[in-house]
């Protein structure tokens, strides 16, 4: 998953990374992870039929299954996931009917069971770096990666000050109306975004005194190898099939 | 040649605190320099100064003749190599080569992995190029640190608390190889220890510029180093305390080798006058 190349002590998501590079998976190049993905989402979200939504589903728990990332992180980014997708398929159900709803929850899950795959299943810098060698303009690439790293220094600042907190006796989640509660996790929110902004300020001056400007450069560009054609191309194919059959061209 | 040019600087904080006061320094090619001081005093708003980060301010400040003003700052930034004090603000790619080559990719400079593999020679870590930076040991993060500016071959480097947070044996090998390397540096430290192995000047700094020269000679200024809240050297300690006991050395050692020649002459010294007493 998303790394740590810019921070180091996030413990799951460098075990995740760990897992990435070891798979398969991780060993394709992230432009062809990122197209084959993205052609299967968007012929998975043009599905209509049952019975294709529920191939294209199963062809996404498959590609969760022999991605080698692990379940728990997969079952429980799902999980957060999970709410939107039901308040969307609830939605859908009241206006529709129920196997619109089902539907609607069938394939959003198989995009997002995909999306997560590709996310968990690459190293966050590779992910960024795939992005911008695909054409996405560097201001936006440069953004997704500066707030990555904004959000995991937020994420370290905040675990800090809870470990203070508690080796100070501090233990709080009494009452929602508990008033020096409620002062204290305020404080600590301030003081999270006082040093967390500090923290960032200095590494973006990190990266200013090494010549940064705003594009994420590599030191060797990569090249595509056969298995990341093949990734592509068993992707393509695959989405081709689906949106054949949905199309009335086939079956 | 000079490589640092500095008259009269004087930065205050956009809050009005005021941080550095008319200070003036100069470095010449080659020559290692610390700026000492206690907390607060400035240091690390010095070096960021320098480096271009800190703008607007008081004064004039030139590297390689190059004056800094804020719109020269990239321009002149191409001189300088930063040391974080902690090397997490600094490394930022997925592996260490990667993160070496870094600075220079970005600065467009020719020869890319021949400066990657130089300054992780230099810094004796080649055997880490594939490894993850964030999963190294905090003496060898600072490793990494330090090869990814010298990839960049800058005319000068500013080091910021180098040694803190390091244990004693990850502190020793860096003090080694700050002292081995041939290159015009400024650092800034409280550790008077180290600097009194690496540089041949201190400057202390309180806001303003309270002494300059040799660190021996700033051992001898009790007054300042009180005011400004250093510990000597142990080894200067202990010559203080055997002048104090009429035993005297000529001047005040502040490494070990300097402790050791020292201790040899004192010794010979007293040979000599009980020779002296018996005759």
């Amino acid at each position: 998953m998303i790394v740590a190349h810019v921070r180091g002590h996030h413990t799951r998501p460098e075990e995740l990374d760990e897992h990435a590079r070891a798979s398969w998976l991780g060993r394709i190049d992230p432009r062809a992870k990122i197209i084959g993905v993205v052609v299967f989402v968007v012929a998975a979200a043009l599905l209509t039929r049952t019975e294709l939504i529920l191939a294209s589903l199963s062809l996404a728990v498959a590609f969760a299954a022999m991605s080698q990332v692990p379940y728990r992180h997969l079952a429980r980014m799902y999980l957060g996931a999970l709410p939107f997708i039901l308040v969307a398929s609830a939605s859908v159900a009241l206006f529709a009917g129920l196997e619109r709803g089902f539907d609607m929850w069938a394939r959003t899950s198989s995009c997002v069971i995909a999306l997560l795959v590709l996310a968990s299943g690459t190293e966050t810098f590779e992910l960024f770096s795939g992005l911008r060698r695909l054409g996405v303009p560097k201001l936006v690439s440069t953004l997704l990666m500066l707030t990555y790293k904004y959000v995991l220094i937020l994420g370290d600042e905040l675990a800090r000050m809870k470990t203070a907190r508690r080796a100070r006796g501090f233990k709080g989640g009494r009452s929602i109306l508990d008033r020096r509660s409620l002062d204290v996790i305020g404080n600590t929110a301030g003081m999270v975004f006082v040093r967390a902004s500090a923290r960032a300020d200095d590494g973006y001056e990190g990266l200013r005194s090494r010549g940064f400007r705003s594009d994420m450069k590599l030191m060797r560009a990569p090249r595509l190898r056969a298995g990341d054609i093949a990734f592509v191309a068993w992707f393509a194919c695959v989405s081709s099939i689906l949106a054949a059959v949905q199309l009335g061209g086939v079956g | 040649m000079k490589v640092l040019d500095i008259e009269g600087v004087s930065f205050t904080y956009e809050d009005g605190t005021p941080a550095l006061k008319g200070v003036s320094l100069s470095i010449d090619e080659g020559e290692k320099v610390a700026v000492v001081g206690p907390n607060g005093a400035g240091k690390s708003t010095f070096l960021h100064l320098i480096a271009g980060f800190r703008t607007p301010f008081e004064g004039s400040l030139k590297v390689m003749g190059e004056r800094l003003e804020e719109r020269t700052a990239d321009q002149v930034r191409r001189h300088i190599g930063l040391l974080f004090q902690d090397p997490d603000d600094q490394i930022f790619m997925p592996t260490v080569e990667e993160d070496v080559a870094f600075g220079p990719v970005n600065l467009g400079l020719d020869r890319v992995e021949d400066r990657v593999i130089q300054a992780l020679r230099c810094t004796s870590i080649e055997d880490l190029a594939k490894r993850k930076p964030h999963r190294l040991s905090h003496g060898m993060k600072k490793r990494v640190a330090i090869a990814g500016v010298l990839a960049m071959e800058p005319e000068l480097l500013l080091l910021d608390e180098p040694t803190a947070g390091l244990d004693p044996r990850s502190r020793s090998d860096l003090i080694e190889l700050l002292r081995n390397m041939k290159r015009t540096m400024l650092m800034a430290t409280h550790d008077l220890e180290a600097a009194a192995e690496i540089v041949d000047r201190v400057v202390l700094l309180n806001g303003s510029v309270v002494f300059e020269g040799g660190l021996s000679e700033l051992m001898s200024k009790d007054d300042a180093l009180e005011r400004a809240g250093l510990e000597p050297p142990q080894i200067a300690r202990l010559f203080k305390r055997l002048g104090a006991m009429g035993y005297g050395p000529q001047g005040v050692p502040v490494t070990l080798d300097q402790g050791v020649a020292e201790a040899v002459r004192v010794i010979e010294r007293e040979k000599g006058r009980s020779r002296g007493r018996n005759d």
